[in-house]
């Protein structure tokens, strides 16, 4: 395949003088790139004077800046009974800094024709931002107050109490929302990464308590940062420092064990619901991503249920069969929830009939494993679809950001599809037999279900 | 200072030029041509990365379709990736996934478009079986056959993202009402009765009547150039004759005003949080393009994100809503609802807030609009034709579904020029004349059930 280059990207340290930092009179701090020269793009390593750690890929050809900051504290390290609390600080990045006000601060953002906003998933809380290269000093400005001084105004802060109130009374009948708890009740009602919003957290969450509490989320010993588009590295290296110099330089230390995994529930969890479909969905623990077997399961997996339309569990339920308009599977490797777990829909009546059909799929894979032949054209997908994770600036971005949030160098990029080429039959057909038995699986139907034998 | 940050910059791409790098800023203005057998093609150049997003749009959609034969258009396109004459069934698909690309479809009132994203040096394998199934797809008769199962598949598509989904329950019905007696009337998906009444046969009919190469066109974005894309395409596309059945006819018509006020709702348990939406008289860019233009602007002066009037007023002054928005639907080619909602902050009734909207509503288009405001939502708009640029496929699905309701391309181009150019008058204008005293609309409201909570 063409652009796919067989050898490693090539690593060059190289010293840039900084010739703004000269012109200026100011000290010459020189700024240690180091280039790693890959197949898909150049990623440009570096530290700012300021300590913060930067991955850039420059690219000049759309006028615009894709900006990807990260840190690894997420929802799950909310005090206990302040639940909400870590997602109110991120709400709140982008309503009013300094001396602009949550109206003000938007107007300022289309002004510049800039997005900036942050999210605190479970374990990590992201900030994001896309600007025009035209107006890179006010942009970067606008963001660095909101680090330095954001205000936590009443109105805003109501405003997501109101908005956090409803989501909870709207969750109550969502599909998804019920299915994930009866999964986490039924496997790991403990682990904090069940931790979630309640009318009580709420109605003792405060703009202060928020404002105090950024300083252990976001801090600077903590960050990491991916930039890809028109901006070189000094500049860039500048303009960080800058915008991050009104973080506080420690912040929490976060120190949670990943997710145990409680006995499989034998039979089908029922979540009822007026619904014309069911929602089904079945989980089994599986390891994290610096496991051996985690590229092996991945490979399997895209055999199994993951590949897309022509993946077996979707071939033979959706296309052979009529039943769902789509069923998948993933294998999910993080920081804390290892797990593979799938989904799919189908009308009431066939409920029953779609989890025999999941289970016979997953036997067959326990038992016969995957064909010389699927093993190949799975390989050559996940080979050669790589570059198309990496067709817009802030896709890069975020694939960049992936990479450094499970610890991986970015020559991970080009060693990747070697590893994935490297997996063996035998390899995965092992962990086939291993992982994939349906004893293994809880299932979970969100619906009216016919057909699975109960009463119910 | 600048001068020599420049320098810098250029040393260093000379010494480690990369693919990326090297590339000249200003080369990515699409254009187009048209075939011998009246096949259109664009070719948007991104040389960013060696990947392309192959496309070909078929001028049928839900619009064209003949009485109680709803769906078959959406229908048919599931259909599409069975058996040829040279490819098995799902053959398509796998390939394409073999050469670590991806394939998919999209149906819309107003076209059908086939498309696959694959490293660059694959376009010919990818123009080659499309051009295949346009002319020797089989139509799979058997009563167990597999254009029976894709109608299951299609069903079940239908419970997943309608019937299952409240408020797409409401939309619809809004809609339908909004779109009487027009071919927009029934949603793309079809009525659930009449996808089952479906036939091969009708599948055959639809097929032989609308792919053919005068009635489609060609969207190649990538890393890619004008002269490699007509070369291809004259290989693979341009042998292919045309049926002549098509002829360019369309079951597009204007769409009549709203003749009456009018009022549904959708109760379901489901629902725990109630929302109010009307359906205004709207208009079409392809139909009204500096009205349209004038209302997009004046709809984001009046609802559109956090800085708009109505969020402002509603959400931030008076804590009554939790969302509070208008848009129009302008991108098809007859003319489409403005939608004005709100959704209520926990213990305000629906009544009340719709009251309190509604007065809002005069009271700006009473008071007019403030000159900054329209500037920076204009800018806004404008900036936005930039971002996207950062998408190859976004760029050709935003060009392709374009050129397939009958726009031109130049326009698309023009756009960020011509939305800067809308006054605040205009603006005003525009949702004056929506919103007017005496202006007809549907009322539709999402509620929770009787007896739920």
């Amino acid at each position: 395949m063409a652009l796919m280059r067989t050898w490693i990207g090539i690593l060059l340290s190289v010293m840039i003088v900084s010739a703004c930092d000269i012109a200026s009179g100011e000290d010459s701090d020189a700024l240690d790139i180091t280039i790693h020269d890959g197949d898909f793009f150049r990623i440009q390593e570096f530290t700012t004077p300021g300590g913060v750690s930067v991955w850039l890929v420059e690219e000049p050809s759309i006028p615009i800046v894709s900006l990807r900051m990260a840190w690894e504290v997420g929802a799950m390290s909310d005090p206990e009974g302040q639940e909400g609390l870590g997602e109110m600080v991120a709400y709140m990045m982008n309503e009013g800094a300094g001396e602009l006000d949550s109206r003000a601060f938007f107007e300022r953002m289309e002004e510049l024709n800039l997005s900036f906003g942050c999210q605190a998933g479970a374990g990590v809380t992201y900030c994001s931002a896309s600007m025009l290269s035209l107006t890179l000093d006010e942009g970067f400005d606008l963001i660095g107050t909101a680090f330095a001084d954001p205000r936590f105004d009443d109105g805003p802060v109501e405003r997501f109490l109101r908005e956090q109130s409803v989501w909870l009374e709207s969750s109550r009948t969502d599909p998804d929302y019920l299915s994930a708890v009866a999964r986490e009740t039924a496997l790991y009602p403990d682990h904090p990464v069940v931790r979630e919003v309640s009318e009580d957290s709420l109605s003792v969450l405060t703009g202060a308590m928020g404002r105090s509490y950024k300083d252990k989320m976001l801090s600077r010993d903590g960050v990491m940062v991916t930039v890809v588009g028109d901006v070189d590295a000094e500049t860039l290296a500048r303009q960080i420092d800058r915008v991050l110099s009104g973080l506080v330089e420690v912040g929490l230390d976060v120190d949670i064990a990943p997710v145990k995994f409680g006995t499989p529930v034998s039979s089908p969890i029922i979540v009822e619901l007026p619904l014309a479909q069911s929602l089904i969905t079945f989980t089994a623990p599986s390891v994290a991503r610096e496991h051996p077997d985690f590229l092996t399961l991945q490979v399997m997996n895209y055999v199994f249920g993951g590949g897309g339309y022509n993946a077996r569990l979707n071939q033979k339920l959706r296309v052979e069969e009529g039943l769902t308009y789509g069923v998948y599977s993933g294998v999910y490797g993080g920081q804390y929830l290892r797990m593979i777990s799938g989904s799919g829909q189908t009308k009431n009546a066939s409920a029953g009939v779609f989890i025999d059909g999941i289970k016979q799929q997953l036997q067959a894979m326990v038992d016969r494993g995957v064909t010389e032949t699927e093993l190949s054209d799975v390989k050559a997908y996940l080979t050669g679809s790589y570059a198309l994770s990496f067709d817009t600036n802030a896709k890069i971005a975020e694939r960049m950001m992936d990479i450094r949030l499970d610890g991986r160098p970015p020559e991970y990029f080009e060693t990747r599809n070697q590893r994935i080429d490297a997996v063996t039959l035998e390899e995965v057909n092992r962990v086939a037999a291993e992982y994939m038995s349906p004893e293994r699986f809880t299932f979970v139907v969100v619906g009216q279900p016919e057909g699975l034998g109960g009463p119910d | 200072m600048k001068f020599f940050r420049k320098i810098t910059h250029f040393l260093l791409v000379i010494m480690l030029a990369s693919p990326m790098s090297a590339q000249a800023r200003d080369d990515w203005t699409p254009v187009t041509f048209e075939l011998a057998n009246g096949m259109d093609v664009v070719v948007i150049p991104d040389h960013r990365v060696p990947v392309v997003t192959h496309m070909v749009w078929y001028r049928v959609g839900a619009v064209d379709e003949a009485e109680n034969k709803s769906g078959i258009a959406h229908l048919f396109e599931h259909v599409m990736f069975k058996a040829t004459d040279d490819l098995e069934d799902g053959e398509f698909g796998d390939t394409v996934s073999r050469l670590g690309g991806q394939s998919n479809a999209f149906t819309s009132w107003d076209y059908t478009a086939y498309f696959q994203r694959v490293a660059s040096d694959h376009l010919p394998l990818m123009m080659e079986m499309e051009a295949e199934r346009m002319t020797d797809l089989i139509i799979d008769d058997d009563p167990e056959g597999s254009f029976i199962t894709e109608r299951d598949v299609v069903k079940e598509e239908r419970r997943q993202r309608i019937e299952n989904n409240p408020s797409a329950l409401l939309s619809e019905a809004a809609l339908s009402r909004f779109w009487q007696g027009h071919p927009y009337e029934i949603t793309i998906i079809g009525r659930m009765d009449e996808v089952e009444a479906l036939t091969p046969q009708d599948g055959l009919d639809f097929y032989r009547r609308y792919y053919s190469p005068e009635n489609a066109i060609l969207v190649v974005a990538g890393d890619v150039t004008a002269n490699e894309v007509r070369e291809l395409a004259q290989i693979y596309y341009e042998p292919i004759q045309p049926s002549g059945l098509v002829n360019g006819e369309r079951l597009w018509q204007p769409v009549a005003p709203l003749q009456e006020t009018t009022a549904l709702e959708h109760r379901d348990s489901k629902v725990r949080q109630p929302v109010w939406y009307r359906y205004y008289n709207g208009t079409s860019l392809v139909q009204n393009r500096d009205f349209a233009l004038a209302l997009q602007v004046g709809l984001d002066v009046l609802g559109g994100g956090a800085t708009s009037l109505l969020f402002q007023s509603l959400v931030e002054d008076k804590n009554l809503a939790i969302a509070v928005g208008s848009y129009g639907y302008d991108f098809l080619h007859d003319e489409g609802p403005t939608i004005i909602y709100a959704t209520p902050a926990p213990g305000v009734q629906l009544e009340a807030l719709e009251a309190a909207v509604m007065a809002e509503v005069r009271h700006i288009l009473d008071e007019g609009f403030n000159e900054a405001h329209v500037a920076r939502v204009r800018n806004s708009l404008a900036a936005n034709a930039i971002y996207k640029r950062d998408s190859q496929y976004s760029m050709a699905r935003d060009i392709g579904g374009w050129v397939a309701i009958d726009g031109a391309l130049q326009t698309f181009l023009d756009y960020p020029d011509d939305v800067r150019a809308v006054t605040a008058d205009q603006a005003l204008a525009a949702v004056r004349t929506i919103f007017a005293d005496d202006a007809h609309f549907i009322t539709a409201r999402l509620l929770p059930d009787e007896e739920g909570q």
